[in-house]
């Protein structure tokens, strides 16, 4: 039984985490190295999709568990997953640098982000729905703890309100579970993804509750998902939780919880029930396009500089929704681009206010003013932020988003006039973001006691760097991201295609 | 024939520039290292046009596809023909010029080392869309020409507005009023630059997704190439594309694509953010908001003359012809020396796109083509002049106070009056040509079409007189008559030698002979008898108006000045309308930023968060109140709360009380029974 690459990515966090609970000093640095274990693997995997591309899942290891249930722990990645897998273990190594001076039980602290990153890796290699399901739900835990522990004034009531939230939208999932393994004939129960995405055929004709499954498990995988993405009316969750996280905790939020949701409905709800999918998509695209415009127009109107930017993650996760719904390559490969995309520019974004906080221990927009002054090097890294986040040619924020916006174009139905509705979004992600630069660090110095402000350390720059630089390079030369990631998605499409009565 | 490399050299040569000058620290040397490999690209651009104009060669250079998206493909390459070909070195020419003029402009200032890489980062973008061989490379370039621009207006990032900035407000003097006061700060207009562009740009975006849609649906591979999109667009777009098609569908993308050329040539109604971007450094204004990032728009409709539809060349030669006429009028009545040049850059664009909208047929591309090139040359020149000027006088720009600088700068003096000559469009002069070319077009094309045809072409006579008299003003007001302010203008003197230099290297443009012995046949205008008929009409037309409007200015501004307040105070209405930009400026004000933007952001905030007071109430900070339910927060909170409830009133049933706990038991075991006795 040799362990492979992408079982290591889930235990070595493991590990690692309980490794932390050693000594206080030394627990960062376990934490540092257990979240670069999952990086190298999923980089690894994604190179190998990008020079050798395919639809296929490769690196897979089964792992009996229970051959009563048909359970196992089967793992494997495609395009999607490789890149999901890579941009955790980053966002995790640059938000334990974030994190790098936490003097409250520093121990718990990081192994709770270990286990943290083992469930949501544990999300993206499974290739079996029950521990799919298992590791969604665990991840609730560590993040509930790390809210509402180590978080600000309100940290217990956004804490509550994140675990209950999501809780609650995925509840309906684990009735979709047992239901679609009843309905599977005797001797053939299994919760393997890949013979469960051959049986769609099966979830439409066999009822529950006087629906089909089909109808109840989209509903149900919808709901959890939609809640993650966040997606409006959903969303109201996210300002809170972020406001009241450490700034370390709001980076994986935004930089990868969030693309859980997106990735549910990849793996999930598209393949599973392709038949809802054709007849319900106008529907998360018209969700989508709403989310776009009132994310952003709420931004404009934020003064705390956190939730300005949780209002921008709501904006930017309606690309995901409108480029998958919109059954267009393009926009399904879009929406792919535009979540690990906006993983490395939300991040950055989450980093760079947290620098302020650290330095004038409030995040009030109207209480700043010409910082570029005293911090050049932070302004330069915002203006960059600003300007991925805007969607500006050359940056990452821009692939991703004409990607959904031309498959959009181009798909049938609503989704033209979809698409043009969301174009508008430019204007508005402009003016807030820049806006909100223009106050925060152009302009003359307001406030004479902010002159003696440091510029980015060196723990900062380690953080913000790495992320600066995949910024332009995905900005540049976004073709190997895109190569690696379109042909899950085109098999995706095909396959969603073929329900077509 | 054509070397392989030499267009994507000339492409990045403007990159390399950028990235080698960010290492080095000195300005004096990131300004001549700049310079010189600018030099360079100007000289590798010439031989491109050598190679391209003389016998109107189009050459599609290396393509690498960027973006594979299935069912089609996004590209890159580099595509030169005669109107590329020019531009380009016009392009690389006035960048090499201004980094030179600038290394003298930013002399003693902190932050000039930051100009060379900014600047070239600009021109990169610039050269992107000149060089590219599809819309969708077009639209890159656009909008990182619209980030060029911002980094430039915004350079001086931490001055103040006019009304808070102290130095400003004690060495204005008495004269000071009107518009001056309400300049905004470098920061200000460096955002409304960029979001006001990217107006236009969500245009034209649709305006790309129109083009595509109807690529895919014709069966292209890269739909947006040149010579595809104009064989796609044969007798209408196929496909339907929002309940369009055909010719229809076709004018409503070519009209996208013209929103975002109203955005970035600042067009009515987008033109507000042009004078505002007069924040930005003279020499950053006088190749971006005057010869090259504003003349993109002109240049990319041009470019796709030959898809446009009669409906959408009738949208463009009117808004050309309103832009034209709003921005004279108030070019009229500005006492800021850069305001004046940034209207009339306004004006001339306007002027420009009624000669696109005459049509190919007319000669308006051509012409239209021909007055950017000449207007990129003088109106640089005249930028670069008052640059001079400002810096001369203590970086006063109040017309007010300036006067009689004819003497102390007599090489400012004669490039500036050689500018000017050639803007109103005097005889031997550049503008005289390329002004008679499109008067003359439209001229043509409103005799040909009739009725509303001859709207632009009025608006363009009308622009045309008043361009004349204003600029002939601008000129009279700074360096004829005699001084007006001394303390401002006793120590003024001509540029260092190099600068200078560069102001004689650009004055023999504007001379016409440079222009008309090869640019019409190179840009292949069309001659015939109508053509001819026009042009002689044209000239006779744009003479008179020339005689009358420099007349008028040179009687007024130069003898009798009190003529000037008389008629001021005859025209009042129309004297304060324009001195208030027609309260455009106030609308966009009221109605996008106050409304909305800031408005409707705090009303969508409200309506998702609740007020502050909720968000207080919740940290126990202030007590929670009914009507915080009332947003969309607080309605699943009221879920939560609804839960609480209902578990609270079970609770009261769990009090312990065994008296309650025997009667509940004995009501519901009688229930039971008869339930089974009556079943």
């Amino acid at each position: 039984m040799v362990i492979g690459p992408l079982t290591w990515s889930v235990l070595a966090p493991l590990a690692f985490g309980a490794l932390c609970l050693a000594k206080d000093r030394s627990a960062r640095w376990f934490a540092l190295l257990g979240s670069l274990v999952p990086l190298a693997v999923g980089l690894a995997a994604l190179g190998d999709f990008a020079r050798h591309p395919g639809s296929d899942f490769r690196l897979l290891e089964t792992f009996p568990w229970s051959v009563a249930l048909g359970a196992s722990w089967t793992v494997g990645v495609d395009g999607i997953s490789a890149a999901m897998l890579a941009l955790s273990g980053l966002v995790v190594a640059i938000a334990t640098i974030s994190g790098w001076n936490q003097q409250r039980s520093p121990r718990a602290y990081h192994a709770l982000t270990m286990l943290l990153l083992a469930a949501m890796n544990g999300v993206f290699v499974t290739l079996d729905l029950l521990v799919f399901y298992v590791c969604w739900e665990v991840m609730l835990v560590p993040m509930l703890l790390l809210i509402g522990l180590w978080g600000g004034d309100q940290r217990r009531y956004a804490a509550m309100k994140f675990f209950v939230y999501t809780l609650a939208g995925s509840v309906l999932m684990l009735a979709m579970l047992i239901a679609m393994w009843n309905a599977l004939p005797d001797g053939q129960r299994t919760f393997d993804l890949r013979v469960l995405t051959t049986q769609w055929k099966l979830w439409e004709s066999t009822a529950f509750l006087g629906i089909p499954l089909a109808a109840f498990g989209f509903l149900a995988v919808l709901l959890a998902a939609l809640v993650k993405v966040p997606a409006v009316p959903l969303h109201t969750w996210l300002p809170h939780a972020h406001v009241q996280a450490p700034t370390a905790i709001s980076v994986i939020l935004a930089g990868i919880l969030l693309k859980l949701g997106v990735y549910a409905l990849y793996r999930l709800a598209w393949p599973l029930f392709p038949a809802q999918a054709l007849h319900w998509g106008w529907l998360i695209g018209l969700i989508g396009v709403i989310g776009i415009l009132w994310g952003a127009w709420v931004a404009l109107g934020q003064r705390d500089l956190k939730r300005l930017v949780a209002y921008s993650s709501v904006s930017h996760m309606g690309f995901c929704l409108l480029g998958l719904a919109s059954l267009s390559v393009a926009g399904a490969t879009g929406g792919m681009v535009q979540a690990v995309t906006h993983g490395l520019s939300s991040s950055l974004l989450f980093l760079l206010v947290g620098v302020i906080y650290d330095r004038a221990h409030h995040r009030n927009v109207d209480g700043f003013g010409g910082l570029a002054a005293p911090m050049p090097r932070f302004a330069w890294i915002l203006l960059i932020a600003c300007l991925a986040g805007a969607g500006l040619p050359g940056l990452a924020g821009f692939p991703g988003e004409v990607m959904a916006l031309f498959g959009s174009f181009t798909a049938g139905g609503y989704f033209p006039w979809f698409a043009v509705i969301a174009t508008l979004s430019v204007i508005l992600s402009a003016a807030y973001l820049l806006w909100m630069l223009k106050r925060v660090a152009y302009g003359p110095l307001l406030h004479p006691e902010h002159a003696t402000f440091p510029d980015l350390d060196a723990r900062e720059l380690a953080m913000t760097v790495p992320l600066v630089a995949l910024i332009v390079l995905i900005g540049v030369w976004p073709g190997p991201l895109v190569d690696a990631l379109r042909p899950s998605c085109e098999a995706l499409l095909t396959h969603v295609r073929g329900a077509m009565p | 024939m054509i070397p392989t490399w030499l267009t994507t050299a000339i492409l990045f040569a403007p990159l390399a520039a950028a990235v080698l000058t960010l290492l080095v620290p000195r300005a004096n040397l990131a300004h001549g290292l700049a310079a010189t490999i600018m030099a360079g690209c100007t000289a590798l651009a010439a031989w491109l046009a050598i190679l391209v104009v003389p016998h109107g060669v189009t050459y599609q250079g290396p393509h690498i596809p960027w973006l594979d998206l299935g069912g089609f493909t996004l590209g890159l390459g580099t595509f030169a023909d005669p109107m590329g070909a020019i531009m380009a070195v016009i392009v690389a020419l006035l960048a090499t010029v201004v980094l030179i003029y600038n290394s003298w402009y930013m002399n003693g200032d902190k932050l000039a080392v930051r100009f060379p890489w900014q600047f070239c980062i600009f021109v990169f973008a610039m050269l992107i869309v000149v060089l590219s061989d599809n819309l969708f490379m077009t639209f890159l370039g656009w909008e990182l020409v619209g980030l060029g621009s911002y980094l430039l207006i915004g350079f001086w990032f931490a001055k103040p507005a006019a009304s808070e900035d102290a130095d400003y407000q004690r060495l204005k003097g008495v004269g000071a009023r009107g518009v001056l006061e309400h300049r905004l700060s470098p920061a200000h207009a460096q955002l409304k630059a960029f979001v006001m562009n990217r107006v236009g740009d969500a245009g034209f975006l649709i305006g790309l997704g129109a083009f595509l849609a109807a690529g895919v649906a014709g069966g292209f591979r890269e739909p947006l190439g040149w010579s595809n999109l104009t064989q796609l667009s044969l007798g209408g777009l196929p496909g339907t594309f929002l309940g369009l098609s055909g010719n229809e569908l076709l004018t409503i993308a070519c009209l996208g694509v013209f929103c975002g050329a109203i955005g970035k040539s600042a067009q009515f109604p987008l033109h507000t953010w042009l004078p505002d971007a007069m924040q930005g450094p003279t020499t950053a204004s006088s190749i971006i908001h005057a010869a090259t990032m504003v003349a993109a728009g002109v240049f990319l409709i041009a470019r796709l003359a030959p898809v446009m539809t009669p409906e959408a060349l009738s949208v463009i030669g009117w808004t050309g012809g309103i832009t034209c006429l709003l921005a004279a009028s108030i070019a009229c009545v500005q006492w800021d020396l850069k305001a004046v040049l940034a209207y009339s850059t306004v004006s001339q664009l306007g002027l420009m796109f009624v000669a696109l909208g005459a049509g190919d047929g007319a000669g308006g591309t051509t012409a239209g083509l021909s007055h950017l090139f000449t207007h990129a040359l003088f109106k640089c020149l005249l930028f670069l002049c008052a640059g001079a000027v400002i810096h001369a006088c203590a970086n006063s720009q109040d017309l007010h106070r300036l006067g009689g600088l004819r003497k102390r700068m007599p090489i400012t003096a004669v490039c500036s009056g050689l500018a000017v000559l050639a803007i109103i469009g005097a005889p031997f002069f550049s503008g005289f040509f390329s002004k008679d070319a499109v008067l003359a077009a439209a001229l043509l094309h409103a005799e040909d079409v009739g009725g509303a045809a001859w709207g632009p072409f009025l608006l363009a006579c009308a622009g045309s007189l008043l361009t004349a008299g204003y600029m002939v003003r601008w000129w009279i007001r700074i360096f004829a008559g005699t001084e007006r302010d001394h303390t401002l203008t006793h120590h003024a003197h001509d540029p260092a030698w190099y600068a200078s230099a560069v102001l004689l290297l650009l004055a023999p443009f504007t001379c016409v002979f440079l222009w008309s012995t090869w640019l019409s046949d190179a840009l292949a205008a069309p001659h015939t008898e109508a053509h001819a008929h026009a042009h002689h009409n044209a000239m006779l037309i744009a003479s008179g108006l020339l005689v009358v409007g420099a007349g008028f200015a040179a009687v007024v501004f130069a003898w009798k000045s009190e003529l000037a307040t008389t008629l001021a105070r005859a025209l009042k209405p129309l004297h304060v309308g324009a001195s208030e930009l027609w309260g455009i400026d106030r609308l966009y004000d009221l109605v996008f930023v106050r409304g909305l933007g800031a408005g409707v952001g705090r009303l969508t905030a409200f309506l998702d968060l609740g007020s502050r007071d909720r968000l207080a109430s919740l940290e126990g900070a202030a007590p929670y109140r009914r009507s915080d339910s009332l947003s969309l927060d607080g309605l699943i909170d009221s879920i939560g709360r609804l839960c609480g409830r209902i578990g609270e009133s079970g609770a009261a049933w769990h009090d312990g009380r065994v008296g309650a706990y025997l009667a509940i038991a004995a009501i519901l075991g009688a229930l039971v029974l008869l339930m089974g006795v009556l079943w």
